[in-house]
């Protein structure tokens, strides 16, 4: 079983995918030019992973921007963690939000209303705000 | 060639109409990663709500990525050329706001389906564009596609007023305008 980092670009998150801690953080702005392209593999190694029928699986995302073909991926990605969820693997998820900004925390509610597992919107404390 | 008439005369129409950000000709993920972030430079700078930031941001990477999508799925047709080098966006600031204006040239047969498209959605409710938007990105996806069929319907959630389009002959093309509000 393999683990996946992708380092941020301008339109790409960090994926961090750590199959020992059992947890998969996307953090940064996604809007790739092919979305599909860019998450076929951590679709492959999520799938690889939950297949083994693992105890358990934290999620952690932090996004600030999505654009709508990435939005179809995190639902795909929402879709697999829920398969598995119903299976009994433990899966939770935090998605860290500007309360500030409208549009991102409707982007994280409207993921939140397809989902039975435990997904919990966070507030992000702003970084640097003073500097 | 231009000249530095012709040179002035550019600029003092696109500050005359509140552009801020223009660019016409082929569309690149860099162009389209430079420019929104310089867009979403200047809002910060002037201390926009983050709210209306995001949503100009949004419209432009959707807008532009429509552009260059369809432009790329012309390859190989004796239109490609044509087609690919017609992209234009200009994000600008009136007294109602930040308005996002963008165009291409398409086909005939492309450009009926887009009417019967943007004909459904402007006239639509949030709500209802809310459900549209969660019923299509249920979908199950062919393969090979590259987009997911979200992007007018991400516009029009986000765009603060009913959007404009025309559609104006170009020889055997048409060119199509989209006016979104924020």
């Amino acid at each position: 079983m393999e683990s996946l980092f992708f380092e941020a670009t301008k339109a790409t998150p960090l994926i961090d995918f750590n199959v020992n801690k059992k947890t998969l953080v996307l953090k940064g702005q996604s809007y790739p030019e092919n979305a599909f392209k860019f998450y076929d593999p951590v679709f492959l190694r999520i799938e690889n992973y939950l297949s083994t029928s693992p105890a358990e699986i934290r999620v952690d995302i932090r996004l600030s921007y999505v654009n709508t073909s990435s939005s179809k991926c995190i639902m795909m990605l929402l879709e697999k963690l829920e398969e598995a969820f119903k299976r009994g693997v433990n899966v939770q998820l935090n998605w860290y939000c500007d309360m500030e900004n409208e549009s991102e925390v409707e982007c994280a509610e409207e993921f939140q209303e397809d989902i039975s597992f435990p997904f919990k919107i966070i507030p992000e404390l702003e970084k640097g705000s003073n500097d | 060639m231009l000249d530095d008439k012709m040179l002035i005369n550019l600029q003092r129409t696109l500050t005359c109409s509140g552009i801020l950000i223009s660019f016409s000709g082929r569309f690149s993920q860099g162009i389209i990663e430079e420019l929104g972030e310089a867009i979403m430079k200047h809002m910060e700078a002037e201390d926009r709500p983050r709210n209306d930031i995001y949503n100009v941001f949004a419209i432009f990477v959707e807008t532009t990525h429509n552009i260059k999508k369809y432009a790329v799925s012309k390859q190989g047709s004796s239109v490609y050329d044509r087609i690919y080098n017609s992209g234009i966006v200009t994000i600008g600031r009136n007294e109602e706001g930040y308005f996002i204006c963008s165009g291409n040239l398409i086909e005939q047969s492309d450009a009926e389906k887009l009417a019967v498209e943007l004909d459904t959605l402007i006239p639509m409710p949030k709500d209802q564009l809310k459900k549209r938007y969660k019923e299509q990105m249920k979908k199950e996806l062919p393969p090979d596609c590259i987009g997911a069929g979200l992007g007018l319907i991400d516009i029009a959630r986000k765009s603060s007023k009913p959007m404009n389009y025309s559609l104006q002959s170009m020889d055997d093309l048409l060119f199509f305008t989209l006016t979104v509000m924020v």
